[in-house]
């Protein structure tokens, strides 16, 4: 697969900080499964972390952490060997190619591991979805070819990976492993092409409560 | 080992590094001859001199994050018990050790703390997916990466590094910290896109 819509540089960054959202983050793993070229920036946005983390000043020794260092040790003689061989979370095989319905694994979880046996529901004349249990920001879509979908925005940052189809709006020719990462400020038409159902997997951030957000906005201002 | 850009320091400058001079270790270091000690000879000079780098840091990075200290030194501790037992699946040529351990940390903490079930099914994805790209530096390489990086971020403009710090050591989404700082969220992207596309072009090589 090779995607010609990337997750932008913020969301890479917040996913790198485990800022992101889950919703968000599921999505855009599904995203970081198909595409190395954003596997590769995400190693960069690990590695400004890394910095981050040494450039911290610790206080200096003292007696607690010299209590931390010796409880260490003794860890180090009962967790010797055995453990070694124990790879926990490891994932399982790779099946990629041999199901042209499996889904990417990190939506295993939520919609099953195959196209096939999704249940989808009526959302609206074109449309279906399904929300995932316990996730409910988190969902799929299924648009019927040639559809067009009405004038939109969000208001929130929202990441959507396409699986299958296409679609086309203001932005350009979303096809599979492509990635949608829009803002909220972003208004869009999307369109479907012709011939298959576009099923694409969707989040959206959190709502966030301004209170007193002008004042603070003003404030903030103020003291810059 | 990379050549120190800055010029004479002044007498200001003489006083900082004077004052730092009881932390030394606050240079980036190349560990890879001490994991390779670690990982086939379990040298426990090797991982306590690893260890006594970055238990402290480990510890901060994991309060900033909001965790009770006690907490925090609970998750840095099993950080570096995982190092000691994994040793032998680091690959100095896949990143840095801080790396490996900065994404250890953050995702101890997300697991245990945050208890989002999502995130390690996520990680095992992409990290399966990753294992075949076969994008392998060497260590020599990856150390000088992480000192121009670490000299770009020292660059960044206030604004933008005030924004890095938010997302990786308070782990602030965007919409929390526009909220924070009450900037439009747009704002908010396109300050991390350019500091982030700003240490991505010393981080491959050529700006």
């Amino acid at each position: 697969m090779n995607p010609h819509h990337h997750l932008h540089e913020s969301t890479l960054m917040s996913y790198a900080a485990g800022a992101l959202p889950a919703p968000l983050s599921i999505v855009a793993g599904v995203h970081l499964e198909q595409c190395r070229h954003c596997r590769q920036r995400l190693r960069d946005a690990e590695a400004i972390g890394s910095v981050l983390l040494e450039k911290t000043q610790p206080p200096p020794p003292d007696a607690r952490r010299e209590a931390l260092r010796q409880a260490m040790l003794a860890q180090l003689d009962v967790n010797e060997p055995v453990a070694l061989s124990v790879a926990t979370g490891s994932p399982p095989p790779a099946r990629q190619g041999a199901d042209p319905d499996a889904l990417p694994a990190a939506l295993h979880p939520y919609f099953g591991d195959s196209l096939a046996h999704l249940r989808w529901r009526w959302m609206a004349p074109g449309v279906h979805c399904i929300r995932a249990e316990r996730m409910p920001s988190l969902i799929m879509l299924k648009i019927a070819p040639g559809k067009c979908l009405p004038m939109h925005s969000h208001g929130r940052n929202e990441l959507t990976q396409i699986l299958r189809g296409a679609y086309n709006d203001a932005l350009g020719l979303f096809g599979p492993g492509d990635m949608a990462d829009l803002d909220g400020e972003v208004e869009h038409q999307p369109v479907t092409v012709p011939g298959v159902p576009c099923i694409c997997v969707s989040a959206l951030d959190a709502p966030l409560v301004f209170s007193g957000w002008l004042a603070r906005k003003i404030q903030r201002f103020v003291k810059l | 080992m990379y050549p120190d850009p800055t010029p004479l320091p002044s007498s200001l400058d003489a006083a900082r590094i004077v004052s730092n001079s009881h932390q030394p270790s606050n240079e980036p270091m190349d560990w890879a001859g001490d994991m390779d000690a670690v990982a086939r000879l379990r040298d426990r000079a090797c991982f306590l001199r690893i260890y006594d780098h970055f238990m402290p840091r480990l510890c901060v990075y994991l309060r900033g994050l909001g965790v009770p200290e006690a907490v925090a030194e609970e998750l840095a501790q099993e950080c570096l018990l995982r190092l000691w037992l994994r040793a032998a699946d680091f690959d100095p040529a896949q990143g840095a050790l801080s790396t490996w351990l900065y994404r250890i940390a953050r995702n101890l903490h997300i697991d245990r703390v945050r208890r989002e079930r999502s995130w390690m099914q996520v990680q095992a994805a992409v990290e399966q997916a990753a294992a075949s790209d076969g994008d392998e530096h060497s260590s020599a390489e990856q150390y000088a990466d992480q000192a121009r990086l670490r000299q770009r971020i020292n660059e960044l403009p206030a604004v933008q590094a005030r924004l890095v710090r938010m997302s990786y050591f308070e782990a602030k989404s965007h919409g929390e910290i526009a909220h924070a700082l009450g900037m439009p969220l747009g704002t908010v992207k396109s300050h991390l896109r350019r500091a982030f596309l700003q240490l991505q072009s010393k981080v491959g090589g050529a700006p």
